[in-house]
């Protein structure tokens, strides 16, 4: 049926596209209470959503009939789900020192170059010579990039800067790293000179 | 009066240069339906259809549901690209069959190709609502359509919607996409919240308030679920989240490194994910039920960013192991790698619903939104500035994305037919708005 109605509709389309295409000068005719603004002024639904938040329980439940799902229950019961005994170390409880400087990298890269070697050698010793102190290593990338794959550089940047941190003999279980991707950047314009400062690799410190 | 007149009659000779091209049937995806409206080319074919304001048959309409509901089914159809919109003043009498012959005929004379008739009955607290859709081609204006809807008095446009998809249905041979939410990432640097709207940005709701860092939401295959990245632990965790319900949230992964990019497999039973618990960022598959996971990339270069094919026989995921970031393809094995992209710099693959294509965010010295053949054939721009546009996601027919956009000074969510035409913001407002995720139809 919905075929049928649809090949009519082709029919007469054509029919019509042939009729006026032949007398394409015939007027508007009447324009009764019921008629048709133009086009133009079809509608007038904002654009603009209203700002309003309402509680998502309460907004929409997509059942429309309200408790005639059919639907089988997903398969993930609770304990399905993929649960890791946690190691890290919580997050909070780190901070950030002036002995640790950050290091900076090259756009979309995460070799050490070596300026930054010398200043990963300098926060390498204060490592050492700070044996009691857990060690975090966040990476950090610029706004340019998507985020899916800034979370994945940002975590490259920070695991390499470790490699280097533990080949210069800081053990490598005092180590934890986190990738922020872009999402805190330290310098917020859009320019290069604020990208560079956001390409980078942060430490803090905390006690065992 | 004689100013509309002259309006509708250009509008009209605009359709007429339309329809005397040969209509073609599209080809792979009319499944039994003879379809004349072609998907591509936005403003060329459109069908105009005559909405007047709904005929109230019960109840008492206090709030102006007439023309509202009217306006909102009104704009779903303009938003398709496949209709254009003839709009009118005051409804069609109720039980009236002559004032009814003589409404359509005015219309017809506008220009309207059909008509879209609501019979709206408010009863407590339902709104019930009968659509009928005629051919204002033929003289005797055939009913080419009818059906009925019902909805809580409280979602209104959610009901427009349901209507408006129908009309989709009618007139393309699959249903319309009103009736679908937006997921995104909504916020400011450093705080960005869950939020989930209409998908024409009306209705917004945050579903997450942890105050933390909340990423790249994605719509579980049945429209009931989120899985989304979260710092609410500290790391860079996989969480799943059920807006709708009042069901507690699940974490899916939390390992040690970056748990992200979820993509749920066709079937929702599976989920691939990024995550560099093994020194590296690979793509595994995790499958829900038993929390098993299964390796597919073994590369020293990073991995992520998996899409599945509409099949579930294929994944497309991003690597930089030729260098820089390139969108690859692989089988749900992991095996048969190719790259199907090249350039500087792409991203963010997903796989169109009709699996002919594969949507990607390219960077040229800008970012935009390209689209591919899932063969890596015919490399094509849809969005060129201004300013970026990344993180494109598909409507569940296939005829729409929506992606972020820098145009309007911070990140904001836009949505464009598949042609990369009607380029339109849903989203406005201070903060940020990112990572959209396009719901299947709700259920």
């Amino acid at each position: 049926m919905l075929t049928r109605g649809s090949q009519v509709m082709v029919v007469s389309l054509l029919t019509l596209a042939a009729v006026f295409a032949g007398c394409a000068k015939r007027p508007a005719t009447s324009t009764a209470a019921q008629v048709p603004a133009p086009t133009a002024a079809a509608l007038s639904v904002p654009a603009n959503p209203s700002p309003t938040t309402t509680p998502p329980a309460t907004t929409a439940t997509p059942t429309p009939g309200g408790g005639t799902e059919t639907t089988q229950s997903p398969p993930s019961a609770p304990g399905a789900a993929v649960q890791t005994p946690d190691q890290r170390p919580p997050i909070k409880d780190f901070v950030s020192i002036p002995e640790l400087r950050d290091i900076f990298f090259d756009f979309d890269k995460y070799d050490i170059r070596p300026e930054d070697a010398k200043t990963l050698d300098a926060n390498s010793g204060w490592m050492k010579s700070n044996p009691n102190h857990l060690i975090l290593i966040e990476g950090h990338c610029d706004e340019r990039g998507t985020n899916e794959y800034n979370l994945a550089l940002g975590e490259r940047r920070a695991k390499a800067t470790m490699n280097y941190l533990v080949s210069q003999g800081v053990q490598a279980s005092r180590i934890t790293i986190i990738s922020y991707g872009e999402e805190r950047p330290v310098c917020m314009e859009h320019n290069e000179a604020c990208w560079a400062k956001n390409r980078r690799s942060h430490f803090l410190v905390k006690p065992r | 009066m004689n100013r509309g007149a002259s309006l509708v009659l250009l509008l009209l000779l605009v359709a007429v240069g339309v329809t005397a091209v040969s209509p073609r049937p599209r080809e792979s995806y009319a499944q039994g339906t003879q379809i004349y409206v072609d998907i591509y080319g936005a403003g060329k074919k459109k069908i105009n259809i005559a909405i007047p304001d709904f005929t109230v048959v019960a109840g008492a309409d206090t709030t102006g549901l007439a023309k509202s509901l009217a306006q909102v089914s009104g704009a779903d159809l303009k938003f398709t690209g496949v209709f254009a919109v003839v709009a009118g003043e005051g409804a069609i009498p109720a039980n009236n069959p002559e004032a009814l012959k003589k409404s359509w005929t005015d219309f017809a004379a506008a220009g309207a190709h059909a008509g879209l008739h609501g019979l709206l009955a408010i009863r407590g607290e339902r709104l019930e609502a009968e659509m009928r859709l005629y051919d204002l081609t033929s003289t005797e204006q055939k009913l080419i359509g009818s059906k009925t809807f019902s909805m809580a008095v409280s979602q209104p446009r959610r009901l427009a919607h349901k209507i408006a998809d129908e009309v989709m249905l009618q007139f393309t041979g699959e249903a319309g996409v009103a009736d679908t939410k937006l997921a995104f990432s909504s916020g400011r640097t450093g705080a960005k919240e869950i939020a989930v709207a209409d998908y024409d940005g009306f209705n917004p709701a945050t579903v997450t308030k942890n105050g933390s860092i909340n990423l790249t939401p994605v719509w579980s295959p049945d429209a009931r679920s989120l899985a989304y990245t979260s710092y609410k632990a500290g790391y860079p965790d996989l969480y799943r989240l059920f807006p709708f319900e009042k069901r507690p949230e699940q974490t899916l992964a939390a390992f040690s490194g970056i748990n992200s990019s979820p993509a749920w497999s066709p079937d929702g039973q599976t989920l691939a994910l990024t995550l560099s618990k093994d020194g590296n960022p690979e793509i595994y598959v995790l499958t829900l039920a038993t929390g098993t996971l299964r390796r597919l990339t073994r590369h020293a270069a990073i991995d992520t960013d998996p899409a599945w094919s509409p099949t579930g026989r294929q994944i497309a995921f991003v690597s930089n192991r030729a260098g820089a970031p390139h969108v690859f393809v692989m089988d749900a094995e992991g095996a048969n790698v190719r790259q199907i992209t090249s350039g500087p710099a792409q991203t963010q693959p997903r796989w169109s619903p009709k699996g002919d294509a594969i949507a990607y965010t390219s960077r040229e010295g800008n970012f935009d939104i390209w689209l591919i053949g899932s063969d890596g054939s015919n490399p094509r721009r849809l969005t060129a500035g201004p300013g970026d546009n990344e993180a494109p996601t598909w409507s569940p027919n296939g005829r729409h994305l929506a992606f972020q956009a820098s145009r309007l000074g911070g990140w904001q969510i836009f949505t464009m037919l598949a042609d990369g035409s009607e380029q339109a913001p849903i989203t406005r407002g201070t903060g940020e708005r990112t990572s959209p995720s396009w719901s299947p139809r709700l259920p």
